[in-house]
């Protein structure tokens, strides 16, 4: 399969390149724009970045596979990256791994025969305050799940409609 | 001038130092694995750490301070340092692992965690032997591991192209490969894949490792995680015997090791020349072991009604006279080559004067194009260069055809010109091929009269390279007729000098049934009762350092010592430098 950058991508892409003296820090910054485009930078579309950046695929393809946010294969339309690390696990990080996988009939790691959810098991996303809690697609963290709140979520989902940015508390430490 | 204490020793310096480096060049030790004096230092194997610290001075009085035992108060840096890329500044005090104990500590557990994903499959593995890694845990490492958990496992026998096979689960990420590729060759082609534990250098994916320099990765690699696809499973490094020599599959002349085991030669290695080749050399120069082990010529051959047949020396030389000795001397062309050494073409010229016979002539063999501004060059032959400062006449291949068409008796070194397509078997007939060659070809086939000589890797002799530098040969590989205790020039690997001919790992096949050029024409020559004689490339070099203002003061000793010298190439004006 081939892949081509739009013109925004492109126009994009310079302003991304005048940021820096060279071009080789403009990697990062373009896979992502890649990433968002086609969904993942499997690759042939490593190799469209490094025609575009005029860098070595090998460069390209090394930066790429170092990060785990990078998707070096297709996935579904939403990642979900469920937390089981320490704190989590605690409080049913598995748990609520294990109810997405029977409510979704894929394993961890698996994408949907329908092409819409990616489950994988991740370690600590830096949200241990509101464990148990999963991200979706690198990007937004839903907090505290319970079942219900997965049943919400996948249903919103499937919809097409993401949940927003969720705004949470720190519990004030009571001093007496 | 400034002054840095090294394990108690003070030593002055000049200029900008690495601290390594510097302690490396006072002859002393550090273990290390990513560093390479010719590429930058990431410092990311962290094997090098030393004890660092500065003494304390006052700013403004600019004295030292002093403890109360009036010692030099000395501030330590904060942790250890990686001694590959750090700058060796005045006043600095380093300890390294020959007087702290923690420095010792830091490096044995270092060694240890480099050694937790590492198969230590050494008895196996093409590099043990050679192996910085095997070589720095015997000195410095742990006696064993604690690390009890199953190791991680990473993809084996990789082909990363068509010289260089991976095993990435003895690779220790030094990136010594990825940074060959990026600051040397220049292709880019390797980098580092995945993170943490389950890294290894690669290509980029559907891309193959085809760099023309690519075998020089595995020669850098610190353990044996890249190998060569030729080499791999051939020898134990420590059954062969290792002879310095030169590249002689291109105008460049790099220099190199020859790797032989009982008589052939089975690795070649780049070795450290400055002034021509680095620590590099390209893939083509490492297949010339070919040329030295296959298809050899063994004894003289003769055309017999239209067939070759295996003849003797007396018969060839008697031969040889006698088909010279039936001819008008117009009708005879010698033909020197750039392929052979400046002896060998000294040697036949010196014959041709004798006897009489128009100049000897030759043709280079060049293919533009293929020169990089690197370690390749245009030219495919060693020697251009020499032919021309001994005045052999240079002919290009449309005049040397008109030669050999007015000629009937052509003498022809170590060329292959029908192999060339400089003329055609037709092109011959009627007319009497002499030829004296290494290996098996095409035109040997056509030829009357084929006497082998040894090659670059069987006797002594010098070769030009483009930029004028005379630099020789060493034997590696005997003849029928040389013996390795013998000839002290010779060295004697394990196998030769334990190996017996009753031993079954021995064998005599290997020598070549050939003859140094000269000697065959100083026996021609006292047959026909010239006075004519050469010995060894040794002597030969005196005589035409004598009688060649251009090899003015060059000899074998004045070679070795300089590891080559660069002669001038335009004797009028200067002499050449001993440099």
């Amino acid at each position: 399969m081939t892949y081509e950058f739009t013109t925004e991508d492109l126009k994009e892409i310079e302003k991304i390149k005048s940021r820096y003296p060279e071009v080789k820090p403009a990697t990062l910054p373009v896979l992502w724009i890649a990433q968002k485009r086609f969904g993942h930078v499997d690759p042939d579309v490593q190799k469209l970045v490094a025609a575009t950046l005029e860098l070595p695929e090998a460069h390209v393809h090394g930066v790429a596979s170092f990060y785990t946010q990078y998707y070096k294969e297709k996935k579904g339309k939403y990642v979900l990256d469920v937390c089981t690390c320490l704190s989590c696990q605690l409080c049913g990080g598995y748990d609520m791994l294990h109810y997405l996988e029977e409510k979704l009939e894929i394993k961890a790691g698996e994408t949907s025969d329908d092409g819409l959810f990616t489950l994988n098991q991740v370690e600590c996303l830096g949200a241990c305050g509101y464990a148990p809690m999963l991200q979706i697609t690198n990007d937004k963290y839903v907090n505290n799940l319970t079942h219900e709140k997965i049943d919400k979520l996948v249903d919103s989902l499937k919809k097409g409609e993401e949940p927003g940015y969720e705004k949470m508390e720190m519990p004030l430490r009571k001093n007496n | 001038m400034p002054q840095v204490i090294i394990d108690g020793q003070t030593y002055e310096f000049e200029g900008k130092h690495k601290l390594l480096q510097f302690i490396q060049d006072l002859g002393k030790e550090v273990p290390f694995f990513c560093y390479h004096p010719s590429m930058t230092a990431p410092a990311n194997c962290r094997q090098c750490m030393v004890k660092v610290g500065q003494f304390v001075k006052d700013r403004e009085s600019g004295e030292y301070e002093l403890d109360d035992n009036g010692e030099k108060v000395i501030r330590w840096f904060p942790k250890l340092q990686t001694s590959c890329n750090i700058d060796v500044a005045d006043d600095m005090i380093v300890h390294t692992q020959e007087t702290d104990a923690l420095v010792r500590r830091a490096q044995k557990d270092n060694l240890e965690l480099i050694l937790i994903n590492h198969p230590l499959d050494c008895p196996i593995c093409d590099q043990a032997g050679e192996c910085p890694l095997q070589i720095q845990t015997y000195k410095y490492g742990p006696e064993g591991s604690r690390f009890e958990v199953k190791k991680v496992h990473k993809p084996k026998r990789v082909v990363l192209g068509p010289r260089v096979v991976l095993d990435a689960e003895r690779c220790i990420n030094c990136t010594r490969c990825t940074r060959f590729t990026e600051e040397i060759s220049k292709t880019n082609q390797l980098t580092i894949t995945s993170r943490g534990d389950k890294n290894y250098p690669t290509t980029a994916p559907g891309r193959e490792f085809t760099d023309p320099y690519s075998l020089n990765t595995v020669d850098i690699c610190p353990v044996g995680a890249l190998t060569s696809a030729d080499f791999r499973f051939r020898a134990r490094v420590w059954e062969m015997n290792q002879t310095p020599s030169i590249d002689i599959t291109n105008g460049k002349g790099c220099n190199i090791d020859l790797w032989t085991r009982d008589n052939l030669v089975l690795r070649i290695t780049p070795r450290y020349n400055g002034e021509v080749n680095d620590h590099w050399m390209p893939d083509e120069g490492r297949e010339a072991y070919k040329i030295f082990n296959e298809n050899r010529i063994s004894r003289p051959l003769q055309k017999l009604d239209g067939e070759q047949i295996l003849s003797s020396w007396n018969n060839s030389i008697a031969t040889f006279n006698e088909q010279i000795a039936a001819r008008d001397k117009k009708e005879i062309l010698f033909i020197g080559s750039p392929h052979a050494s400046v002896e060998e073409n000294y040697a036949l010229q010196q014959l041709a004067n004798l006897m009489g016979i128009n100049e000897v002539i030759f043709t280079s063999h060049t293919e533009s194009g293929k020169g990089d501004d690197f370690l390749l060059t245009d030219d495919l032959a060693p020697n251009t260069t020499g032919c021309r400062l001994l005045g052999l006449k240079e002919l290009d291949q449309k005049d040397l055809g008109f030669r050999v068409k007015k000629a009937s008796l052509i003498v022809l070194v170590n060329d292959h010109f029908i192999d060339r397509e400089i003329f055609s078997a037709s092109d011959l007939d009627g007319k009497y091929l002499v030829s004296f060659a290494t290996n098996h070809s095409k035109t040997t086939k056509f030829a009357d009269l084929v006497i082998p000589i040894t090659t670059a890797a069987e006797h002594a002799a010098s070769y030009v390279n483009v930029d004028g530098r005379i630099q020789r040969t060493i034997p590696a590989k005997e003849t029928k007729y040389s013996n390795r205790r013998l000839n002290l020039e010779m060295s004697e690997g394990r196998l030769d000098r334990y190996g017996t001919n009753f031993d079954n790992w021995v064998t005599e096949d290997n020598k070549i049934d050939c003859i140094p050029l000269w000697n065959f024409i100083t026996e021609a020559a006292n047959a026909s009762g010239l006075d004519l004689s050469f010995e060894d490339g040794r002597s030969m070099m005196n005589e035409i350092s004598d009688k060649f203002k251009p090899f003015e003061n060059v000899s074998y000793e004045a070679m070795d010592a300089h590891a080559g010298i660069q002669l001038s190439l335009n004797p009028k004006t200067e002499s050449p430098k001993v440099k």
